[in-house]
């Protein structure tokens, strides 16, 4: 089964929150998605990445990280002992910790709504299409598309000015 | 446990996204996107943060539950529904039959609009056409230049025209932040290689987006769009074809904009010639172009100039009457567009049918069986003056909440003291309540079922997705009860007796040219809702207005030349050295009523702080987080400051939520009648956290100070 994930386009990205609010509302009040600002305007949104080869998954003591069957890097509380040591790996810094209960908490790609053939939240609200939930491969694709249909127009409009002989 | 899913529109903004409320037994538990509903304004089901966070407000722990009566002022004991009906009623009956213009009428852009209709309904066959909405202070010049210009003055085209268009010019409006969703059409259409053009004082999210930014001062704009005017009409970049057939006034333009150069408009806007010109030859060859605006640009003493403007910029290019083209206002709240059509208005009867005509009126007069005003009534902020000289005694405010929302808030109040008698009917308590005599406690719009309309004309139904807390009633209940009450008992459209909100929009239906086939029946089965104009319950509704002639007497634009430069009535000078501007959030909402009661919206949006560009941060002294005070010669208002380099020099700007109109300017544009909010002189000074804090308790509160005491 092709791996999915979300995929992130900065430049799109207006910082409006409303992928932290979906979240929230998901997740009983915790988001697990950051919105960052810096230089005064550039806005970026941060999740787990769900890497190919996940570090935290790796590290894990007690294997309470694992990949459910869509290929997201899922986190079962039960078997957290809160060592920290996903969080650490982490290079994005994602798995943090709840203290509370002293476990780690992370994005879960949306378990219960990917279960109801639904996108996850952040991906499903963000107005502008910098979040997207999709197949690595035809992510790619579409956008290589992108790029030869806009190759197709330039070429087009240099013919017709040479047609005009300008 | 029974789940549901509940279609409804987006209580927030004028984009009216759709989505579900998820409820158990009839609870409220949460939200779910609306992705397969074909055509909807918000594509794929998208929402921004307030759309996400829309069930919260509802089960806020301070929602009114009871009528309250006030013992002192913003001290209330709790009254039943017919003891409150009841002196409502005798007292509006005795004002009325005084002198009916002592009464005031506030309808609501946040509310659906059977009850609008109701509202003015009500006001109009108590023999007074005093009757107004908050449009007043964000499109009045939106209607009244959009009138003279193309002949009324709503959006002429939709959604799916700024996805469509190949360029589109943002004016006073910070679109990323105000309308998200909406936003979305224009990233669509970049994405296919369309040019956007924004003009700011601030440099927005929304600038962020440009390909041409141009940062003017506030309240430069018609120098601005004069600017642009000319450009295209210097390089032949106009329409020849459109201006001869369809426009009339184009001689005139060509005179009046003759002495705005690029290089004069550089020294009034700030803005740099070069850029001017560039925007302007990118507008007008486009072939298809859209401007949309919002407050920055309305909120002007000028204002009913600028829209003129625009619409005049958008019709010598030709860019009307097409698909991918128009002029597309944004609004602010989820049913302005409506409470106008409603006519909570003082000029005009439903549908834009102006009380002064002798022929309309005698329609209505028929249709209500009851003799109508034929004067044009009071604005809100007449209205404020009116009661200032003894001619207005009472006020009947349905949704609004003036204290924060009308410029100059320091005198709002003052008015409101000064007052006979006020009712306010709305969710949860406001600052405007505290100056209240009755409190209606209203059931909120997901807790109610009507008709909205949006920014691009497209009328909804939304259904009741939550029981309302305690005795809170629907506003359409609240008003016929009163309608009753006062005596206007017969049956169908002569009286108040209406079983639902379905019965009040088939009235609707009768006496509304644009919404005749926008039946009740219609709307319900079809989510996706209907354009207006839709003259029979046939017709499939209009996505673009003027396709073959302007709804002008002589079916032609009516091209506006406006040939002098006005800026701000109020500009900087030694006692008051900075021009300051007002904003909003992105996840805060008008005057916070619903948005400050979310724990997600307040958590991150939890103040408002001062921009103010480094340059004249460093000769104040200040930095980031430092609290200041701002004057000007209205109010005094503490906030933190924010040094950023997206202001331009010399200009402060303040979110207005948290009652920073304690500042602004009540100066009105002569013709819509608006204040202008968005531009005044002001002065700047470094203050300690203490003298901050106690400024603060002078503030209109946010969370206001309402009591109910016993018996
Ligand atoms: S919802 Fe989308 S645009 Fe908004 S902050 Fe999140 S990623 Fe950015
Ligand atoms: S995928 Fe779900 S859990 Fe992960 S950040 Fe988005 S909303 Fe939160
Ligand atoms: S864009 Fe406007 S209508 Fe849509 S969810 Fe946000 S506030 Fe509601």
């Amino acid at each position: 089964m092709a791996r999915k994930t979300i995929f992130i386009d900065f430049s799109k990205c207006i910082e409006c929150r409303a992928c932290e609010v979906a979240c929230e509302r998901e997740h009983n009040g915790k988001s697990f998605i950051n919105v960052f600002e810096w230089q005064e305007m550039a806005a970026m949104a941060l999740n787990c990445r769900h890497c190919e080869t996940a570090p935290c998954v790796e590290v894990c003591p007690t294997n309470a990280l694992y990949r459910d069957k869509d290929g997201a890097v899922i986190l079962a509380p039960q078997r957290c002992i809160g060592c920290l040591m996903c969080g650490i790996v982490c290079p994005f810094g994602i798995p943090e910790l709840d203290l509370i209960n002293k476990v780690m908490g992370k994005c879960d790609l949306c378990a219960q709504r990917r279960a109801e053939g639904k996108e996850p939240a952040c991906a499903a609200t963000c107005p502008t299409d910098a979040l997207i939930f999709g197949d690595f491969d035809e992510i790619q694709r579409k956008r290589r598309e992108k790029f030869t249909e806009r190759a197709i127009e330039v070429a087009k409009k240099a013919e017709k000015i040479s047609l005009l002989g300008v | 446990m029974a789940e549901k899913l509940v279609p409804v529109v987006c209580p927030y903004c004028g984009v009216g996204c759709r989505f579900y409320i998820k409820t158990v037994d009839g609870y409220p538990v949460g939200i779910e996107y609306a992705t397969d509903i074909p055509g909807i304004s918000n594509e794929n089901g998208k929402l921004c943060p307030k759309g996400n966070a829309a069930v919260e407000y509802l089960l806020a722990k301070d929602r009114l539950k009871k009528p309250l009566k006030a013992k002192e002022q913003g001290k209330f004991v709790e009254i039943s529904w017919s003891e409150a009906i009841k002196e409502v009623a005798e007292r509006l009956k005795a004002y009325a039959k005084d002198d009916p213009n002592q009464l005031m009428f506030f309808g609501s852009a946040r509310t659906f609009n059977e009850p609008n209709y109701l509202i003015q309904k009500l006001a109009r066959m108590l023999g007074t056409n005093n009757v107004d909405h908050c449009a007043r202070l964000c499109h009045a010049p939106t209607v009244t230049g959009l009138k003279q210009v193309f002949g009324a003055g709503a959006m002429t085209n939709t959604y799916k025209d700024i996805e469509e268009a190949n360029v589109i010019f943002i004016i006073g409006h910070n679109y990323a932040e105000t309308h998200p969703v909406g936003f979305r059409y224009v990233l669509k259409a970049k994405e296919r290689g369309a040019k956007v053009i924004v003009a700011d004082p601030r440099f927005t999210r929304t600038a962020w987006h440009a390909d041409i930014f141009l940062q003017h001062y506030p309240g430069s704009d018609v120098a601005l769009i004069n600017g642009l005017i000319h450009v295209i009409i210097k390089e032949k970049l106009y329409d020849p074809k459109f201006v001869r057939e369809r426009c009339v006034g184009f001689d005139e333009v060509v005179k009046a904009v003759e002495k705005f150069t690029p290089e004069f408009v550089e020294k009034v806007t700030g803005v740099p010639a070069e850029l001017i010109v560039e925007a302007a030859r990118t507008f007008a060859t486009a072939g298809k172009g859209v401007i949309t605006w919002a407050m920055g640009l309305t909120q002007h003493t000028h204002g009913t100039e600028n829209v003129k403007l625009l619409g005049t910029l958008a019709a010598i290019c030709g860019y009307q009457g097409k698909e991918g083209a128009g002029c597309s206002p944004m609004r602010g709240q989820n049913n302005v567009q409506g409470a106008c059509d409603m006519a909570a208005l003082p000029n005009v009867f439903p549908g834009y049918q102006a009380v002064t005509s002798e022929e309309k009126r005698k329609f209505f007069e028929e249709f209500w069986g009851v003799e109508l005003s034929g004067e044009v009534g009071l604005t809100t902020v007449e209205a404020a003056y009116a009661v200032d000289e003894g001619k207005v005694k009472a006020y009947y405010v349905m949704g609004e909440n003036p204290v924060i929302s009308e410029a100059n808030a320091n005198h709002v109040m003052h008015v409101l003291e000064k007052l006979e008698f006020m009712v306010v009917q709305d969710i949860v308590p406001t600052p405007t309540m505290e100056f209240a005599d009755i409190v209606l406690p209203a059931a909120a719009m997901l807790e109610n079922e009507g008709s909205l309309t949006n920014t691009e004309r497209r009328v909804q139904w939304s259904f009741q997705a939550a029981k309302p807390p305690g005795e809170a009633r629907p506003d359409w209940w609240i008003i016929s009860e009163i309608g009753k009450a006062v005596g206007f008992d017969k049956d169908g459209s002569k009286g108040f007796i209406y079983n639902d909100a379905a019965d009040v929009l088939r009235e609707i239906n009768a006496c509304t040219p644009q919404y005749r086939g926008i039946t009740p029946e219609r709307l319900k089965a079809n989510l996706a809702g209907i354009h207006w104009p839709c003259p029979s319950p046939d017709h499939p509704g209009t996505r673009v207005l003027y396709k073959e002639r302007f709804l002008t007497p002589d079916g032609k634009a009516h091209l506006a030349a406006v040939p002098e430069y006005k800026g701000p009535v109020e500009l900087p000078d030694e006692e008051y050295p900075f021009l300051l501007t007002t904003y909003r959030y992105v996840g805060m909402y008008h005057t916070l009523t619903m948005t400050a009661r979310s724990d997600a919206l307040n958590k991150r949006w939890p103040e408002p702080l001062a921009e103010i560009h480094p340059d004249d941060a460093a000769k104040l002294g200040i930095k980031t987080g430092d609290w200041i005070k701002i004057e000007t010669r209205r109010g005094v208002y503490p906030i933190k400051v924010k040094v950023t380099r997206t202001i331009k020099k010399g200009v402060v700007g303040v979110p207005w939520h948290w009652a920073a109109n304690v500042l602004t300017n009540d100066a009105l544009d002569p013709v819509a009648k608006i204040p202008e909010t968005k531009a005044c002189a002001c002065r700047v000074a470094k203050i300690s956290e203490e003298e901050a804090k106690k400024l603060m308790e002078k503030l209109p509160s946010i969370v206001p100070r309402i009591e109910v005491v016993k018996g």
